[in-house]
């Protein structure tokens, strides 16, 4: 590896450049990676917070929790199962509220939870509701942006039903929205209100939640398909896929990093071939005087390693620098396994993008030091 | 005495606007240890194609070229770039060095290129470039140094590995009359000194003195000097 430090130590401003092209498409992938893997915790935060591995749906519901339903007696039966600690009911639903008092209107997804359950989320201020005190909600940090506060009076615009927020939560949202938990005694009253369940008796006898959460129970799955019919068994994967936007969201957003990819391993092909080139003579006598053609390959391999992982370390620093600065309104997200994942395909893809030259290298004829041979 | 290259029956044909060209024909050549060779001959006359074939840097249409006694013909790329290697020295008509290689570097890279370590690489360049007069320029860039200097440089790069043969193509060419004296004069020496061989090729009138033998490549032969 002597030839291949050495050329970089000479040219420096040459391979300089290369580098910081290199930095500034390394730094891309990485930032687009990160606002896509924000984008996507924004979108679908509260599910991806819970505990579950797997929730039970109503089958032909496509996956989503907003069209499944699920009754008492499937919730039952499924605790009766897998036990009632590895189980939790789960409503979801989208609305529309007005904070009492205003005239804006607030997009939001309610997510009906048991008060005491392991699917209620840590508090960031506020009090915990319990099932005492009825008609309070926790919401979502992100609404004391609009103005709510603890004490706000939230109506629900559908059915007029109203709430305290009693609390806030930190990253929860739902399909970008953000998330107001209620517990399971405050949906049960919103259920009545709703057509199709005129009687208190009935709505009280046959609640209905829309999935239930289920964890610790990989290995009963199949048992618990088989007590629970009419219904199927997702991962929380599949149930986060499912959100509406979240999939169209990320393909646009993985097209963008594929594309990234792309150009630059394209960017680098093209440069190291050019340099290639340049050098054909160089390389002519090289092999005149002895080198094998695998040590000048390697020597063109070695150069874009280099250039690749030192513009990856550099990028990356700068990420974090965008990332400590960015407004939260720009969800932003990079975990350490994603960043390992991403670098390691841009080092892949960077020395694809030299097998061109390397190509090209085995191809020069040592001839070409001695001149033209062909009279 | 030991032949240290000998070019047996070489013949080499190109295929040229579909007739057939002949440009060595039957070249013989036996060159002994310590003994120099100059090869001389008009420009077209095949002295690129013979030192090709004598530097086994090209497989002749027919004939043996065997070094060190032991035929080069038949051999695969991997090991005819071994043999380059460590057996043969080049000497280029424009020293051809390395651009982003120190001088002494210039000898270290073909001596890591054999496999030796760095400290005796280290110690026999400095050594080299000392008998080359090159001292006080081991850590310069080849654009620094002058004509004559450069192909000084270029031919302690050929000796580093200890070859048996050194073959130099016009390799006054680029320098005024004495420095190119200066210069196949210390090919000689080294030759000599260290029982080597050396075919050099050239146009240069005024260092065929220094040469035991003196022959011209007429017709695909190489004939003795009048």
């Amino acid at each position: 590896m002597f030839l291949a430090l050495r050329e970089m130590r000479f040219a420096k401003a040459r391979y300089i450049l290369i580098a910081i092209i290199m930095v500034l498409v390394a730094f891309l992938v990485l930032f687009v990676t990160g606002l896509a893997q924000g984008l996507a915790y924004d979108n679908a935060a509260s599910v991806k917070n819970m505990a579950a591995t797997h929730f039970v749906m109503e089958d032909n519901s496509n996956h989503r929790f907003t069209r499944s339903q699920i009754d008492e007696e499937q919730l039952d039966a499924a605790a009766a199962v897998v036990g009632d600690q590895n189980v939790e009911p789960l409503g979801v639903s989208m609305t529309t509220v007005i904070p009492e008092g205003e005239t804006v209107k607030l997009d939001i997804t309610l997510l009906a939870v048991r008060p005491e359950g392991w699917l209620m989320p840590e508090l960031t201020s506020g009090t915990k509701f319990s099932d005492l005190s009825k008609r309070y909600v926790l919401v979502d940090q992100s609404m004391a942006e609009d103005g709510i506060d603890i004490g706000t009076v939230l109506v629900d615009q559908a059915s007029g039903a109203e709430w305290t927020v009693n609390g806030f939560v930190a990253n929860e949202s739902f399909s970008h929205t953000p998330a107001v938990f209620l517990s399971e005694q405050d949906w049960i009253d919103l259920q009545m209100q709703s057509p199709g369940h005129p009687g208190a008796d009935e709505a009280a006898s046959n609640t209905r939640y829309n999935a239930i959460a289920v964890k610790d129970s990989a290995d009963q799955l199949t048992h618990l398909q088989e007590v629970l019919p009419g219904t199927e068994i997702i991962t929380k994967s599949e149930a986060i896929s499912a959100i509406p936007g979240y999939k169209e969201e990320q393909g646009s957003l993985l097209m963008m990093i594929g594309f990234l990819f792309a150009i630059s391993a394209f960017v680098l092909a093209v440069f190291f071939y050019v340099i290639t080139i340049q050098k054909t003579s160089q390389f002519g006598i090289l092999k005149a005087i002895g080198t094998r053609t695998s040590y000048l390959a390697k020597s063109v391999a070695l150069q874009v390693l280099v250039l690749s992982v030192g513009s990856l370390a550099l990028s990356i620093l700068i990420v974090q620098l965008f990332k400590a600065v960015l407004p939260d309104s720009m969800p932003f997200q990079l975990g350490w396994l994603t960043m390992v994942i991403t670098s390691v395909s841009f080092i892949v893809m960077s020395l694809g993008g030299s097998l061109f030259s390397v190509w090209k290298v085995t191809k020069i004829d040592a001839l070409d030091a001695i001149g033209r041979t062909a009279a | 005495m030991r032949h240290l290259l000998e070019l047996q029956q070489i013949t080499q044909t190109f295929e040229d606007g579909g007739s057939e060209r002949k440009i060595l024909d039957n070249l013989n050549l036996e060159v002994s240890e310590g003994e120099i060779i100059a090869v001389m001959g008009p420009s077209g006359s095949g002295k690129s194609t013979f030192l090709s074939i004598a530097g086994a840097l090209l497989a002749p249409t027919g004939g043996d070229v065997r070094l060190e006694g032991t035929s080069i013909l038949n051999r695969s790329k991997l090991e005819l770039s071994e043999l380059r290697l460590r057996k043969i020295g080049f000497i280029f008509q424009s020293a051809n060095l390395i651009p982003y290689l120190k001088v002494q570097e210039q000898l270290q890279l073909v001596a890591n290129l054999a496999g030796q370590v760095k400290a005796q690489s280290a110690k026999r360049s400095a050594e080299l470039l000392r008998k080359m007069d090159l001292s006080h320029r081991l850590q310069a860039y080849p654009d620094k140094l002058s004509g004559g200097e450069r192909q000084r440089v270029a031919i302690a790069r050929a000796l580093m590995n200890d070859p048996a043969v050194l073959f130099a193509d016009e390799p006054t060419a680029s320098l005024d009359a004495a420095r190119g004296l200066d210069v196949v004069n210390l090919i000689a020496q080294q030759v000599r000194g260290q029982a080597k061989s050396a075919v050099i090729v050239t146009h240069d009138e005024r260092v065929l003195p220094l040469c035991d033998r003196v022959l011209f490549l007429e017709e695909g032969k190489l004939v003795a000097g009048k």
